[in-house]
């Protein structure tokens, strides 16, 4: 005999998504997904974003990593509240462990909640943390092209950030190519050059972030 | 590598739609939609089932993938054409004001049990 099924097979990560969506809504916090390689520079941009937001609302983190907890050293040493996930080789967060992470902080004492996923451009795009945002990291040394050969995670992005703008020249990294690559696959995503370690774009992207978390309703 | 995972979940979906239907098994067949533009692989959708069924009760089930392409409509020249891939621009006029559809498909569609003896 045949069950005629037709359902996802990911539903039960899209339920969970929804469920942890919810429950952040319910405590009026924002929570923005970080994706991008490793090494685009996510750590280090949140970093810089914090410090230019911690006037303005209070910012708490979710590191995903395979392994080890450097990237949550780092956030503690600024003193923003941080969850470390360890995967133990998964190669992208899920709903459940998103849940189960946030478990761990107050959410009623925070206002927006970066989950930094791990590092990885492709993995990353087919699941829904319950996220409001994702925002797409690529660092210049990464090449320009890389909409082009790795498409579904930019398409499904709010937002593309180019960090390591400073060391463009220095690279052959033309960002008009990739901003237009971008424009293709997300019409109304913009685009921000970043140097978070010269500072350059970090305040244009933190106003928009402010901006943009407080209307955006992913789903 | 992500398929072990989304094999997880369908294996977990599988026995889900199981307990709903008072069916204990055995699987003998289930039926997939994994579109072309869903980032995930066949290949290792069945290596991993292979991998993840060892010793379970569903380690012989045939695994048949239907792959569903995407379209992507022209709202310049209004071609529609079937794509394998995420494209950029018209594969007719190169004009990048399109729209994709479909393609992502990630869906159990059947499940077939061997019936009981009786």
């Amino acid at each position: 005999m045949k069950i005629v099924a037709a359902k996802k097979i990911l539903k039960v990560n899209d339920q969970l998504a929804a469920e942890n969506r919810k429950q952040f809504d319910a405590a009026n916090l924002r929570v923005v997904n970080v994706v991008g390689s490793p090494g685009a520079g996510k750590t280090t941009l949140l970093e810089a974003l914090f410090a230019r937001l911690k006037d303005r609302l209070r910012p708490a983190v979710i590191e995903g990593d395979i392994a080890g907890s450097i990237d949550s050293e780092r956030m503690e040493r600024i003193g923003v509240p941080v969850v470390q996930i360890n995967t133990d080789g998964a190669c992208h967060l899920d709903a459940n462990m998103v849940a189960n992470a946030a478990k761990e902080l107050d959410l009623n004492a925070i206002d927006l909640l970066a989950i930094e996923n791990i590092g990885n451009l492709v993995c990353t795009a087919g699941f829904d943390l319950g996220e409001h945002l994702r925002i797409v990291v690529l660092s210049t040394a990464e090449g320009d092209d890389k909409a082009v050969k790795y498409p579904a995670i930019f398409q499904g992005s709010d937002a593309l950030v180019i960090t390591k703008i400073d060391l463009a020249p220095h690279l052959n990294f033309q960002a008009e190519r990739i901003t237009a690559d971008m424009k293709r696959l997300a019409p109304d995503a913009p685009v921000f050059q970043v140097s978070a370690t010269c500072g350059d774009g970090v305040a244009e992207l933190a106003d928009w972030l402010v901006q943009t978390l407080a209307t955006a309703k992913r789903s | 590598m992500h398929e072990l995972s989304i094999v997880e979940a369908l294996i977990d979906q599988v026995d889900r739609e199981l307990d709903q239907a008072g069916q204990t098994g055995p699987v003998r067949r289930l039926e997939l939609s994994i579109g072309r533009l869903s980032g995930v692989h066949p290949d290792s959708v069945r290596f991993a089932f292979e991998l993840l069924t060892q010793n379970t009760p569903m380690r012989n089930t045939e695994i048949v993938i239907e792959e569903p392409k995407a379209v992507c409509r022209c709202r310049a020249c209004g071609a529609q054409t079937e794509i394998d891939e995420l494209v950029v621009q018209c594969p007719r006029c190169a004009g990048a004001d399109i729209v994709i559809e479909g393609g992502r498909e990630l869906l159990l569609q059947t499940i077939e049990i061997e019936e009981p003896t009786p």
